[in-house]
């Protein structure tokens, strides 16, 4: 067993001890005393071996200078643990978010952090499996906001099991964690690709308006970037003036229908039909038209607005995965 | 295993550079200059590079920095022939710090030029510990300590926020320096309970340092040469009563073979341990040695035992370590100044002892002449001692130099001569008329220091003086000089001939404040070399006497490290398991609660429905002595807590309301 497998399988070992100590968390989380380990760093096993070795040196030539500066300095690494247990200790974890994502785009997980009282707690990095952490400095009597991605390779959820706030202030010898198991649920929509025209309006089935291009829509004025926007309509000449990417919205006229169904893409793999509606669905919204979606089993009737664009994203994502119990 | 990422703020290199400085500048004159040189250039260079704001100057590759670090350890193979002496380790340890400074990206590689500064002040530690080297090494600690805050602070590029007002250079300090004031009174428990180990697992080859004080050959002017200096030789603490000057004679080496010119000290030669007669009462003292890298151990007079360790008493009397002496020795002895041979004089000994060289044909005749006109040996010393009193002779710090036959021209010429003229002149005419006689060196005297209660004996208080060998009473010392110059037995040189010592010293001689100034730092030093310095095993028990404890062994010095270190790891418990910070509290409410714990001892208990204004009312009604100075009180709290709206009480309300709580005088009765 080589040193790496060795140390996944120690972590998970520790991961499932932890959890079955800690239980389920519910936000907020305050990290008390029993939440938060504590072990040395790489850094600070370092320093240990160079207080043993002045040890040995001013003892064997019994050089009382030496051997006090030893002492001074293991206890002044004694104190730095306490002064990082300290840190982390009564951090509180006020909230978690996870904003949806598009496949292969990571996603985000906000963090809100609160320091409840006045000394205060700088160098907390959050983190969770296998991504980089974050650093936040957490003023005293404030709170702070963490921003971190999350990986989504496919479509689907991903699950974030625990978070860790780690911390190794002020002197690098030491870290403190603390897992925090609230179970998070971040879905990921299938990659808004496809090149498929939208299919006809509903209302217009007989097919007398042609599927208009941006010109023969009202135009509404520009929003903010979004995930899954159309490159096609992002305002180019704007950004190129250092303004931030904006889209252009227009609105399609009178009160269109488009229902986008799954069966009627046929020769396509599951996922390509998948993604190819979530384009449509996401530019459907960007021309504020009013869509709806139909699946084997599900069927979202037509209507418009963010929350109706992620129940159908949602249903889009979800599609024939077994769906974990909550 | 995660890759290093870069660190990309200038400051932890700043700060990890400046460690490793003040590292090599506790050494600075240890090393070749060029070492510390080198480091500079190496430094230099690592931060020219992160200084750039253009990214095109790029760090030297590993193929540049390894040949560099090969290249410097060369250099220090060729300077010191070797890589494991003090000097040497430390020069290497500069060097290396220097090349890892080069190659710093990541935090672990700033953690490791923190680390290799924390060597250096190791190498310093183990190389001088003088009190004025103290606080340089505490400094070095503390900036080590802030050192590692910034660079533990440092965000690589991909945590986030970079350094803000929060933590700055200034907060780095100040937590340094407040955990390692946390942190002292351990190393105090420590330093004082942790049980020493005696003698030395492995030895650290120490670099040539130039030996001072007393060599083993004495020529006209070499004892000069020595009196200019002004450094310490040793210190000398007498319990009881202190010998009279003219008695304080310190016993160094003692020189039998003479070429004409030169003494020279005899190895191995063993003719036995004379047996003594010790007259007169012991004296005993402790001396502090300092280093002088020779092996001269001095001790007053006659020894009578040598002192426990690695020394050997010779058959001369000579005290000698087997070790140069690199370090301030402590040690204690018990000596007589006036003592009696029983053993007659061993016939080696005496050929020894008698023998001259075929040179200084008038002064072997004029012996010859003297001895036969004496009755017996004792007779013919004080026949020469007149002569030497009464024939012009002068004692002078700059004689004429002398040739090779040094004695006839100083007898009968020059007639001008320092302590080492006298003594080899008078033992040569002793040996000329077959006295068996030997050159002594040492020190005369020392330097009283009322505020240490102690003598120092300085280099310039070197002395040569001579003994004979008379029968019936054995070896008798003979100090030439007392009879040409009487003052320098109660008198240094620096009094006699002030124009023999350096500057400096005649400076602080001519002023008494300086003296005094003088007096009390080397008091200090020598305290600190007794006490600190020179802590050890014994010391360790003494304080546990002194703590009243019947005696203490080693168990007893275990227990007592235990027990402070379990009590110092409680209270940093304590003073950090504690709320951190806390909430702010409510001033207000907790001057409240006073108040009416007060009043409650009073037998005036507050109702718990009650509300101030109402709480006034009753305790009016019950203690109207009370009703003028509480009402106003009260009604000061419903303002605070209720009155002021959305607006927070500000801070002087709150004290003055504070205030007038604390001073409210509650009488038991009306």
């Amino acid at each position: 067993m080589s040193v790496s497998r060795l140390r996944t399988y120690w972590q998970l070992r520790m991961a499932s001890w932890v959890r079955r100590r800690q239980g389920v968390d519910v936000l907020p989380v305050v990290l008390q005393r029993r939440r938060i380990y504590i072990l040395p760093t790489r850094a600070g096993l370092a320093f240990a071996l160079l207080l043993l070795f002045m040890l040995l040196a001013s003892l064997n030539y019994a050089n009382s200078i030496a051997l006090f500066l030893t002492f001074l300095l293991a206890g002044f690494g004694l104190i730095t643990m306490h002064q990082c247990h300290r840190n982390l200790m009564g951090t509180r974890l006020h909230g978690a978010t996870v904003l949806p994502t598009f496949a292969r785009r990571p996603g985000t997980l906000q963090l809100t952090l609160q320091n409840p009282v006045r000394a205060a707690r700088p160098r907390i990095a959050a983190s969770i499996e296998q991504e980089a952490a974050r650093l936040a400095d957490l003023p005293g009597q404030g709170s702070q906001c963490i921003e971190l991605t999350v990986a989504a390779a496919a479509r689907g959820l991903v699950s974030i099991d625990r978070l860790k706030l780690t911390t190794t202030h002020p002197f690098g010898l030491f870290r403190a964690w603390a897992w925090i198991h609230t179970p998070l649920r971040m879905v990921v929509y299938p990659r808004p690709v496809g090149g498929l025209p939208m299919p006809a309006d509903d209302a217009l089935k007989s097919g007398s308006l042609p599927r208009g291009g941006a010109g023969a829509d009202e135009w509404l004025g520009l929003r903010p970037f979004r995930d899954g926007d159309s490159p096609r309509q992002v305002d180019w000449k704007a950004y190129a003036r250092e303004a931030p990417l904006l889209v252009k919205e227009y609105s399609a006229s009178g009160n269109d229908l488009r229902v986008f169904r799954f069966d009627a893409l046929t020769g396509l793999p599951v996922e390509q039909r998948l993604e190819q509606m979530s384009r449509w669905v996401v530019d459907a919204e960007a021309h504020g038209e009013r869509y709806g979606i139909e699946l084997p089993m599900t069927r979202i009737e037509p209507d418009r607005g963010p929350e109706h664009r992620h129940r159908c994203l949602t249903a889009l994502a979800l599609y024939s995965l077994p769906v974990p119990a909550q | 295993m995660k890759k290093a990422i870069e660190l990309t703020a200038l400051r932890p290199l700043l700060w990890a550079t400046a460690a490793c400085g003040a590292g090599t500048l506790l050494s600075v004159d240890r090393v070749p200059a060029w070492v510390p040189v080198a480091a500079l250039g190496l430094a230099g260079w690592r931060i020219w590079v992160a200084a750039r704001p253009t990214r095109s100057q790029r760090l030297p590759g590993a193929a540049v920095r390894n040949f560099l670090a090969i290249l410097l350890i060369a250099a220090v193979l060729v300077t010191f022939r070797a890589l494991n002496g003090l000097s040497a380790g430390t020069a290497l340890l500069i060097l290396m710090g220097g090349c890892k400074l080069l190659e710093t990206r990541s935090r672990r590689d700033l953690f490791v030029v923190v680390g290799a500064a924390l060597f250096l002040l190791l190498a310093a530690c183990l190389d001088r510990q003088d009190l004025l080297r103290a606080p340089l090494y505490l400094g070095q600690v503390w900036l080590c300590c802030a050192a590692l805050a910034v660079i533990a602070y440092a965000p690589t590029a991909t945590e986030g926020p970079a350094f803000d007002q929060g933590f700055n250079n200034r907060s780095a300090v100040l937590l340094a320096g407040r955990t390692l004031l946390l942190a002292a009174p351990l190393a105090i428990v420590l330093f004082v309970f942790f049980p020493r180990l005696a003698g030395a697992f492995w030895s650290l080859p120490r670099g040539d340092t130039a030996s001072t004080g007393l060599s083993d050959t004495m020529s006209p002017g070499s004892i000069t040469d020595l009196t200019a200096s002004y450094e310490i030789a040793f210190r000398a603490r007498f319990e009881g009563a202190a010998p009279p000057p003219a008695m304080r004679y310190w016993r160094g080496p003692v020189l039998h073979n003479f070429d004409g010119y030169t003494w020279r000290r005899l190895y191995a030669t063993p003719y036995g341990r004379p047996t003594l007669e010790y007259l007169g009462k012991p004296y005993r003292y402790q001396v502090i040695l300092e280093p002088s890298s020779q092996r001269w151990w001095f001790a007053l007079d006659t020894l009578q035992h040598p002192p426990p360790g690695d020394t050997v008493l010779t058959d001369d009397n000579e005290l000698i370590s087997r070790q140069p002496i690199t370090d301030t020795t402590v040690y204690k002895g018990v000596s007589y100044t006036s003592v009696k041979f029983t053993s007659p004089l061993p016939e080696i000994s005496r050929r020894r002892d008698t023998a001259t060289p075929p040179r200084n044909p008038h002064s072997r005749e004029f012996a010859r002449e003297l001895r036969a006109r004496s009755g017996s040996d004792g007779a013919y010393v004080a026949a020469v001692l007149e002569f030497l009193r009464t024939g012009g002779f002068k004692y002078t710090l700059t004689p004429p130099p002398l040739g090779a036959d040094s004695v006839d021209e100083f007898l009968f010429n020059t007639r001008l001569g320092f302590c080492g003229h006298f003594a080899s002149a008078f033992v040569m005419l002793m040996r000329a008329a077959g006295v068996p006689a030997h050159v002594v060196t040492g020190y005369l005297g020392g330097d009283w220091n009322p505020v240490g209660g102690y003598f120092v004996v300085r280099q310039s208080d070197a002395h040569a003086w001579a003994e004979v060998w008379l029968e019936g009473r054995g070896w008798t010392r003979v100090d030439p000089t007392a009879v040409v110059e009487p003052g320098r037995l109660d008198r240094g040189i620096l009094d006699l001939l002030p124009e023999a010592g350096s500057a400096q010293a005649r400076l602080v001689r001519r002023s008494t404040w300086l003296t005094a100034l003088v007096q009390r730092w080397d008091a200090a030093n020598a305290w600190w070399t007794e006490h600190v310095v020179k802590f050890d095993f014994r010391s360790q028990i003494g304080i546990l006497e002194s703590l009243g404890i019947d005696s203490p062994d080693a168990r007893d010095l275990g227990w007592a490290f235990a027990a402070g270190l379990l009590l110092w790891m409680a209270w940093i418990a304590w003073e950090y398991g504690r709320s951190p910070g806390g909430p702010p509290q409510d001033r207000v409410a907790l001057a409240y609660a006073r108040l009416c714990r007060k009043l409650a001892k009073a037998g005036l208990g507050r109702a718990p429905h009650q509300g101030p204004l109402a709480y006034a009312d009753t305790v009016s009604l019950r203690r109207p002595d009370l009703a003028s100075s509480l009402r106003p009180l009260l009604e000061q709290y419903a303002h605070l807590r209720f009155g002021s709206g959305s607006h927070d009480p500000d801070e002087l309300q709150i004290l003055t309301f504070e205030r007038r709580i604390r001073n409210l005088k509650v009488s038991g009765t009306a």
